[in-house]
């Protein structure tokens, strides 16, 4: 996993897909520029390390657990974000309707630079996770079952129309678990979906004689 | 595999129809597409479907008298242009095989390395490897 180094080429080639829209990104409003399929290939791509033991179902179980538990959030990052954190990964603003998984028009588009960004070479032999968080706003467990939805919804949505291929996707939902800001619990930007890089489909192939 | 086959598949349709042309669109745009044509009439009549189970596009139909044709017309031009867009992007490499052999002998496929190889010799590569990239989306 080290060849991911001549990424401005990819950049120069996949520039033709950049959206001149903010359709999307509406949390983080307007501090954020939308992400381009080329942006988040390139993200996806920057792979240093992988966590084969890091699956969605040993992350819902630790989110399930600290539900649970009801254990305080962490003033820091949480265990689960810190190994995530070692992952490639984007981290996308999809809006959804009140409490509920539909994904809103609005987003159509930033779906669509992941499915375009998944499409392209660089990322063909990879697989992903998206990953649903909210803030700390209403109930936790709640809030946990929600994010697992709008996850699941995404992986939907790429698969079905995205065309990507669902064993190169897996979802889960954290909740309010994974905090991207822990001392601002209650700050909309926890609110996102990340999409991580978390492993090959097959062994790469060999070169051309 | 199912794929390359239905790549060849449209790969022969789209040469049969006249080649060069083929309208190829990202998924990017054809959402974008499909929100400004359809977004209005989606979350007016649709607002509580998934719109990745189908159901939109089938609410969407249900409430055909009250939707404007534009949206219908972004349905298809979406469908078609990304349809035509993956069938390229699954021909290409096969299209520029000779290129490939040629210009990349020695480098290894994966990680985008042939592609970006093959970009690298966008102007000396055949005419039908250059198209494949262009309708493939990945060479402007």
């Amino acid at each position: 996993m080290t060849a991911f180094t001549r990424r401005a080429v990819g950049l120069a080639l996949a520039a033709g897909l950049v959206l001149g829209t903010s359709f999307g990104f509406v949390d983080r409003a307007s501090a954020q520029s939308p992400m381009s399929s080329a942006e988040i290939t390139k993200q996806l791509s920057e792979v240093t390390q992988f966590d084969p033991s890091l699956t969605a179902q040993v992350l819902q179980g630790m989110a399930q657990r600290a539900v649970a538990a009801n254990q305080p959030l962490p003033l820091d990052q949480s265990e689960i974000a810190k190994r995530l954190a070692k992952l490639a990964q984007i981290d996308v603003q999809i809006q959804f309707a009140l409490n509920s998984a539909v994904i809103r028009p609005q987003s159509y588009a930033a779906l669509g630079s992941i499915a375009d960004a998944m499409h392209h070479p660089i990322l063909w032999n990879y697989r992903f996770l998206v990953v649903g968080n909210t803030d700390t706003t209403g109930n936790r467990a709640a809030n946990l079952a929600l994010s697992q939805k709008r996850a699941e919804a995404i992986k939907e949505a790429l698969v079905n129309l995205g065309k990507v291929d669902p064993a190169r996707l897996d979802a889960v939902g954290l909740g309010q678990e994974a905090l991207e800001l822990p001392n601002k619990p209650t700050d909309p930007i926890n609110r996102r979906v990340e999409i991580f890089t978390i492993g090959t489909v097959t062994a790469m192939p060999k070169p051309l004689q | 595999m199912k794929r390359h086959i239905f790549g060849l598949a449209m790969l022969t349709l789209a040469a049969s129809a006249g080649g060069a042309s083929a309208q190829t669109m990202s998924f990017a745009d054809a959402g974008a597409l499909i929100a400004a044509q359809c977004g209005a009439s989606i979350e007016r009549f649709c607002a509580r479907e998934d719109v990745g189970t189908g159901k939109v596009a089938s609410c969407l139909q249900q409430n055909q008298k009250d939707v404007p044709q534009q949206c219908f017309a972004a349905l298809q031009q979406a469908e078609a242009g990304t349809t035509a867009r993956l069938a390229a992007q699954q021909a290409t490499f096969g299209l520029c095989q000779d290129d490939a052999r040629q210009f990349c002998k020695g480098v290894k496929p994966g990680d985008a390395n042939l592609l970006d190889c093959l970009l690298a010799s966008y102007k000396v590569v055949k005419g039908a490897c250059r198209q494949g990239l262009t309708n493939a989306g990945w060479a402007n």
